[in-house]
């Protein structure tokens, strides 16, 4: 205490006799006693100035040799006392241009203090940036090629040739920090010309055979960031021959180093071989051959040539000494597996040999990956794996059984014997590790569930075990009972249809609850299980009372429905009964649903007709779900996501109607989730600016199918709600932002016009219904209002801040949507009975023609094209259609004047109704529709032939 | 300047490893093998080549032994007591075939250097590795004695003459550079290759084999001896750092082979011994005491570990505390899970694997039986043969090549029955699986090392003449290196690097601690052309590379490095002058 007085004491008498004119090098002592003030919380704010600025005027006067050590002061002051942390920073900015001449040590220094106390990256004028880049001193240029793109910022137009200068520096951490920079330039995507990325990429190539090992490890990393780059760029402007050219020329670059003498230089190459996009089928399965493979077809050019660098190179990688190796090389086998399925099923044997490695991170990887590429279908584990495959379910690590059990959760067995034997070994397992019990039963319930037709094979002799052991005939293993029960129970789970499972077998289970209800967890709580297990069991007193009418209680309440649809493995059906509307329908309440198990190439075929308020309550509850994913396609699961996306959709299309509103309200959801698909596929690409999904998916394609749907959302449906509407048009400003991430210039302002009217639209409906905007919604509104220009002076990456702020509203339909459709049909007409026309003369083209859900003040027309591009169109006046309710019909004569000098010809009809929303640019003026065509039903082919 | 390879052994042939190499003016002799085929002065490499006046202290720098490979010959006379008790006429037959065949090529690399260095009188100084100099002079006295009591022939060095030749011999460890005169430099490098050696109840598998890079003044060559690049369970690969080399002189032995990834095999193997074992049957695995056993032991260990299965293992043979010692003591020498694994618990002290006892043989229930000899050629692996093969569930699983005349090599053809000797008729309903294995490097492996290492020359040595022709093509059309194969007592010379000395200017010194780049600065117009072309990225500042330089001689006729702004000052000067 005494002392530290005395410090303060000593000190002030320092601050107050150190006048600028009367300045004294500070001593040691001063510095320590102002470095307790500066850490003690309580020192005044007046002191703690006063320090501050004698430390400044310090930095002035006192030698050169002291400017470190006052710098670190000010450093600390400036993170104890971030209020003075402005006017630092200022000071050391105008203290800097005089030390720059020539850059030194004490340069670096001032910088390094000015990195420090500010939070943002220093901006580096150009001028020091070059000085201090050609200094003489090493540590110098080293400090400024270390920092600049992430703690210093310069104009990556100067940066970039600076660092490839850099990259032949004599010294080889100069060389490994000059590429590490590059690859952060990479990252961030700045360039935009091909030839710069190429420009490094070619620099990275030549480094590979650095002599130093560290020069190497970036120089891998340089090659894959910018394969990366190299392709995002080329995506607009070259084919995809092109693209894969280069894919594999990367590929093999990267295998050629696959037997580097250093760990981490393999481990870095593996890593990049995990980045690739697209690498053609040959070279994948050439690097799984160590021998140059013989192709059936003549191998192209560029196989030749790199076969041999790629041959054998993911073995070596599995084969290799160290783990971190292996790991690796699991890892990227995530990705590649996704690119070919014949690579996908040649890798699973090398995965397979995987499973006997002896570390157990290597192991968990390749379970892992094998789990991947289950989600991906590219899994198929031959029966000749099974057996090695199930022995891993008996590993002594945790992690590895439980990786292991969530590949069988997903598999689809083939026998009846793969099934007894994944059984048995799931039951033994379960002797051997009590510990895993919980996770166990939930694989049972599973497999239970995926494979109800094997579980049927063996009802009657789990009853019969089950009954004499609790009849005391049997030694009583409670675990394996529960586990049988388990299996049991969950067969007939979801399904309507009476099971052979003895209804005793409910009674049962119901006594081990407590233990089995966690199997369950995914898509019931123990009530409901509880309630479900009663309801089977009841069923003992009256066998021939079939459930599925309705009678019963039914065990999914209102939390589990969205369970039962998140369950994305379980291909399922919809099989809704009729019910004769006896229970009441609450909105999730779907107490007549019932998801009956079935192989999945059944889906589809059983069609059954359902009730109307059941399907949209089915609806609803698939479409609820949607915001809850949303989180895993931020967090790049998309794959996943897809998956649940893909069975949802299955089971939408697997309903029939009886009436036109539920079809319609499913026909909306339908296209709904398509549009979601879609986005969800180019999200990750867009912006996440990472993996794709798969690897020969073209982008472009997607946004154009991505804006014809959205399109089509908007125009063919009509009577929304408010919520409903607010939904539909937020889902198209993402279409459209999306579209905005990607748009060269020209195409920009277009698109942003359109935007800014469906924009104004969102708006005006909030504003009616006095709504807050979502954050998605405001952000483009804002970004729309400071735009003046269109969008050209918007960048993408506003954009892209958009984006990140979207997630999907919960949207619930109502029975009011209507869907505008169209049917055509044109009588007596087939190949082998043409119409008849005369060249020169209008041909009569007889339709058909019901519309639904299309008032009389909409334009529509009949759209005729020819196969040379020639389009007719023809005005159909709604007035003179025959009425009935929503539905209008017509048998119309079509002319069609402009008949050819041919034998026969072909004619695509179809009905359009004129879009009026985005009346943006007129599409045809000379008689034709006046806005862009929406079409309402498929193109139907008409056969015209020439008589005479 | 050159250098300049004679080739004394293993040249277009297997076996009698002798390379002597002069580089500037220093030669060393890489290995120093002898040839088992032939008795006669054939038998050593012809040092007279060397020099002809027999002074090997002034002609060589030094002696560099890459590794002994060797399966020391008194297990075979262990062998040969054993079999004698089956049939007579076998163990004349395989006496001689093995001695033919396993010292013939294993003690290829440093059979002669006593001789070498006793008889023929060089005193210079011999390199080898730690792990080599340990075993040498056992392996060394064990031959001496076979060559002596067994064939009876004149002994060419005697005891003595050994512990004189081990003195001389300098022991370097891995990746130790060594100054062995002023100009000359070696370094070891690991080769992942290992030698096997037992020696009676000591069974050891011994690892130590290396690569040696020479150096002298700026030259520089590598000789690899025999390497794996290929890890496998106890042994790492090969390992080397990119040297900017003149010469890389290579073993061929498997030029046109390549090897599939053994790990397909070794999951058979498991497959089949946990499939036989959870039935309930008997597993004998027949071997050569330790070495490949102790592989297969690794393996096992390792997969009942993870699969925590309680069937014994039994190792009949058994692991000496004195084998463990010598682990500890090389364990640089191994792999990198034996490295990992070590700290924790020796990768040899097998968590798994019981003590044999004979109660063993008769006790019912599923075993696994480590048994030696290998091959089934007698002892207990016979025994035991005898007594487990006519049972259905029983596996023999056989690691490795079988040599004709054995019970193994019979076995492989899967008869229903085997007749050991008049008397003994064996019924052989047991299933067998055979596991196929070698540590040297294939095709593959050479290129792959070749590649990595990009010399300016490639030298063939150590392999068969067809192999090597084939490899030679391959390394001159895949990458374009001039590559040789010389026959025995050739010699290629090959040109060596030479740096020439220069002085160097101040201004050039200056110049070269700074990036060796400039950046120029777009004019105004220039930019402005551009911008109008492309308004996005287009670098104002452009590197020039300013490597430029000049290298000039002065009126003393001494080289002289100067900068490029120099010259123009100096030709400035002379223009004065003129």
């Amino acid at each position: 205490m005494l002392c530290c007085s005395v410090n303060f004491l000593f000190l002030c008498f320092f601050l107050q006799n150190n006048t600028p004119e009367s300045i004294q090098p500070i001593s040691m002592q001063t510095f320590t006693s102002m470095m307790n003030e500066i850490l003690n919380p309580s020192t005044p704010k007046s002191t703690v100035s006063s320090i501050f600025k004698t430390l400044i005027h310090s930095l002035l006067h006192s030698p050169e040799s002291h400017h470190s050590q006052i710098l670190k002061l000010i450093a600390d002051l400036s993170s104890h006392h971030p209020s003075l942390a402005q006017l630092a920073l200022d000071s050391l900015q105008s203290m800097l241009p005089q030390l720059t001449d020539p850059p030194s040590q004490l340069t670096i220094e001032y910088l390094d203090a000015l990195v420090n106390i500010s939070e943002r990256p220093v901006e580096v004028d150009d001028s020091l940036f070059t000085s201090i880049c050609l200094a003489a001193s090493f540590p110098v240029r080293l400090w400024m090629v270390r920092n600049s793109g992430c703690r210093v910022m310069v104009r990556p137009e100067l940066l970039y040739p600076v660092l490839m200068g850099m990259t032949k520096e004599p010294y080889p951490c100069l060389r490994e920090e000059a590429l590490e920079a590059l690859v952060r330039l990479g990252e961030c995507a700045v360039f935009e010309e091909v030839s710069l990325v190429k420009g490094c990429y070619e620099r990275g190539v030549q480094l590979l055979s650095d002599n130093e090992d560290c020069v190497r490890i970036s120089a891998v990393r340089v090659l894959y960031v910018f394969q990366v780059a190299l392709w995002g760029l080329m995506l607009a402007s070259f084919n995809v021959d092109t693209k894969t050219y280069w894919s594999n020329e990367v590929f093999a670059m990267l295998c050629s180093v696959v037997r580097d003498m250093n760990m981490k230089v393999r481990v870095e190459v593996f890593n990049g071989l995990g980045k690739m996009e697209i690498v053609s089928k040959e070279l994948l399965m050439q690097s799984l051959s160590k021998r140059v493979l013989v192709l059936d077809q003549s191998p192209t050019e560029q196989f030749v040539l790199l076969a041999s660098n790629v041959a054998g190179a993911l073995v070596h990688g599995v084969e290799d000494e160290f783990f971190e190796v292996r790991k690796s090389v699991c890892q990227s086998l995530r990705t590649l597996t996704v690119l070919s399925v014949e690579f996908a099923h040649a890798a699973l044997n090398l995965l397979m040999d995987v499973l006997n490695d002896y570390k157990v991170e290597v192991r968990f990887q390749a379970l892992e990956t094998m789990h991947h590429m289950a989600i991906n279908h590219c899994l198929e584990l031959q029966e000749n794996y099974m057996h090695k495959f199930l022995d891993v379910l008996e590993d002594n690590s945790s992690e590895v059984r439980f990786s292991a059990r969530k590949i069988v959760r997903l598999m689809k067995l083939r026998n009846h014997l793969l099934f007894k034997s994944t059984m048995d070994v799931l039951l033994k397992n379960l002797d051997s590790y009590p510990q895993d019990e919980a996770d166990i039963f939930s694989v049972l319930s599973h497999l239970g569930r995926n494979h109800k037709q094997f579980v049927d094979l063996i009802a009657n002799e789990i009853a019969d075990e089950v009954e004499a052991s609790f009849e005391g005939n049997r030694e009583f293993n409670s675990a394996r009972m529960a586990a049988l029960l388990v299996l049991s129970i969950s067969a007939p789970f979801l399904n309507a249809d009476v099971c052979p499972i003895p209804p005793v077998i409910f009674s049962f289970a119901a006594t081990f609850l407590s233990r089995i209800c966690c199997a369950f967890s995914d898509v019931m709580n123990r009530d409901t299980l509880l309630e479900y297990l009663i309801q089977k069991s009841s069923s003992m007193v009256q066998p021939e009372v079939n459930i599925s009418n309705g009678e019963g209680q039914n065990p999914l309440a209102k939390d589990d429905v969205q369970n039962v649809a998140g369950n994305e493995m379980i291909h399922s059906e919809i099989t809704i009964n009729n019910g004769e509307g006896q229970l009441p329908l609450s909105k999730y309440n779907v107490q007549n649903v019932a998801l009956e198990m079935k192989p999945p190439n059944d889906v589809g075929q059983h069609k059954r007709p359902v009730h109307d308020s059941v399907v949209l309550t089915y609806i609803n509850y698939i479409l609820v779900k949607l915001p809850n994913i949303w989180p895993k396609v931020q967090s790049c699961s998309a794959n996943e996501v897809l998956c649940s996306l893909r069975h949802w959709k299955e089971e939408l299309t697997s309903l029939t109607f009886d009436s036109s509103a539920p079809a319609d309200a499913s026909a909306f959801a339908l296209l709904y989730l398509k549009i979601i698909k879609l986005v969800v596929e180019v999200w990750d690409h867009l912006v996440r600016k990472t993996e794709v999904v798969s690897g020969t998916v073209e982008l472009e394609d997607k946004l154009e199918k991505l804006d014809g749907r959205a399109k089509e959302l908007m125009n063919r449906f009509i009577g929304f709600s408010a919520e409903e509407e607010i939904s539909v048009l937020e889902l198209i400003l993402l279409t459209y932002t999306l579209r905005l991430c990607r748009s060269e210039i020209c195409s920009r302002n277009f698109i942003f016009k359109r935007m800014t009217i469906i924009y104004l639209r969102t708006e005006s409906f909030l504003k009616l219904r006095s709504d807050v905007a979502s954050g998605f919604v405001a952000e483009l509104g804002s970004l729309i209002r400071e735009s003046s220009n269109g969008g050209a002076s918007c960048s993408s990456l506003a954009f892209d801040n958009c984006l990140k702020l979207f997630s999907p509203k919960r949207l619930m339909i109502r029975e009011g949507i209507r869907h505008r459709r169209a049917e055509l049909s044109i009588p007596n007409n087939c190949p082998d009975y043409p119409l008849p026309f005369a060249p020169g003369l209008t041909a009569s083209i007889p339709c058909d023609i019901t519309i639904h859900n299309i008032s009389s003040n909409c334009r529509a027309w009949v759209r005729m094209c020819i196969n040379d591009g020639f389009t007719q169109h023809v005005y159909l006046d709604l007035q003179s259609f025959e009425v009935s309710g929503e539905v209008r019909k017509i048998s119309y004569a079509v002319p069609y004047y402009r008949t050819p000098e041919l034998d026969s010809f072909n004619l695509k009809v179809c009905i359009g109704l004129e879009s009026l929303f985005e009346n943006v640019t007129p599409v045809q003026a000379h008689g034709g529709p006046k806005c862009e065509l929406v079409l309402l039903c498929e193109e139907k082919i008409v056969y015209l032939s020439r008589v005479l | 300047m050159a250098i300049e390879t004679l080739v004394l052994g293993a040249g277009q042939e297997v076996g009698k490893s002798c390379v002597v190499v002069n580089i500037n003016g220093k030669r060393i002799m890489f290995d120093c093998g002898m040839h088992m085929g032939v008795s006669d002065h054939r038998r050593y490499p012809n040092f007279s080549l060397i020099s002809p006046t027999g002074d090997f202290d002034t002609a060589l720098s030094c002696i560099i032994i890459t590794h002994l490979y060797c399966i020391n010959t008194l297990f075979l006379r262990f062998h040969y007591f054993l079999i004698i008790k089956i049939s007579h006429s076998l163990i004349l037959y395989s006496y001689i075939f093995f001695f033919g065949i396993i010292c013939d090529s294993h003690l290829d690399h440093l059979g002669a250097l006593v001789y070498f260095t006793e008889v023929c009188g060089f005193h210079g100084p011999i390199y080898m590795t730690y792990p080599t100099k340990a075993l040498a002079p056992l392996m060394l006295e064990d031959y001496r004695k076979v060559l002596v009591e067994r064939r009876g022939e004149e002994e060419q060095f005697n005891s003595d003459h050994i512990a004189e030749c081990m003195k001389k011999v300098i022991a370097v460890d891995l990746r130790q550079t060594i100054q062995v005169d002023k100009d000359l430099q070696i370094r070891a490098y690991y080769a992942g290759h290992f030698t096997l050696f037992e020696y009676l109840t000591l069974i050891l598998k011994v690892l130590g084999a290396a690569m040696f890079h020479a150096k002298v003044g700026d030259s520089e060559m590598v000789y690899t001896g025999d390497y794996n690049m290929t890890p496998d369970r106890h042994l790492g690969a090969a390992q080397i750092d990119r040297l900017r080399l003149d010469l890389l002189i290579t073993e061929s032995t498997y030029g046109t082979t390549i090897r599939d990834s053994k790990y397909a095999r070794e999951r058979e193997f498991l497959d089949a011994v946990h499939k036989c074992v959870s039935a309930g049957g008997k597993v004998l695995i027949p071997t050569f005491g330790l070495g490949r056993a102790q592989e297969l032991c690794i393996l096992m260990d390792d997969y009942w570990e993870r699969m925590n299965l309680k069937v014994p293992i039994y190792f009949s043979a058994g692991l000496t505390k004195q084998a463990n010692v010598y682990y500890k003591m090389l364990i640089n020498w191994t792999s990198q899970k034996i490295k990992d694994s070590y700290p924790t618990n020796n990768a040899f002290d097998f968590k798994n694997v019981c003590k044999y006892e004979r109660s063993v043989l008769d006790t019912p229930g599923p075993c696994v039986l480590f048994a030696s000899p290998g091959m089934i050629s007698g002892g207990l692996s016979l025994e035991v043969f005898k007594r487990w093969a006519p049972f259905e569930n029983t596996l023999v699983a056989l690691p490795g090549y079988c040599l004709p005349g054995t019970v193994g090599h019979v076995l492989m053809s899967k008869p229903p029955k085997i007749e050991l000797d008049p008397n003994t008729k064996i019924d052989v309903r047991c299933q067998v699986h055979q596991l196929a294995f070698s540590p040297h490097t294939d095709s593959k492996g050479i290129m792959d090392l070749i590649k990595f290492l990009s010399p300016k020359h490639v030298i063939l040595v150590h392999g068969e003449k067809p192999k090597m022709v084939s490899l030679k093509e391959k390394i001159h059309s895949e990458m374009g290196i001039p590559c040789y194969h010389p026959a025995n007592n050739e010699t290629v010379s090959v040109p060596s690097t030479v740096y020439v000395k220069a002085q160097a200017s101040d201004a050039f010194m200056e110049r070269c601690l700074k990036p060796n780049f400039k950046l120029h600065k777009c004019s105004s117009q220039e930019l402005s052309i551009k911008t109008l072309t492309d308004k996005n990225i287009v670098p104002e500042l452009q590197v020039i590379n300013e490597k430029a330089v000049f290298i000039v001689e002065d009126k003393s006729k001494k080289l002289k490095v100067v900068h490029n702004d120099e010259v123009l000052v100096m030709l400035g000067e002379k223009k004065t002058e003129d």
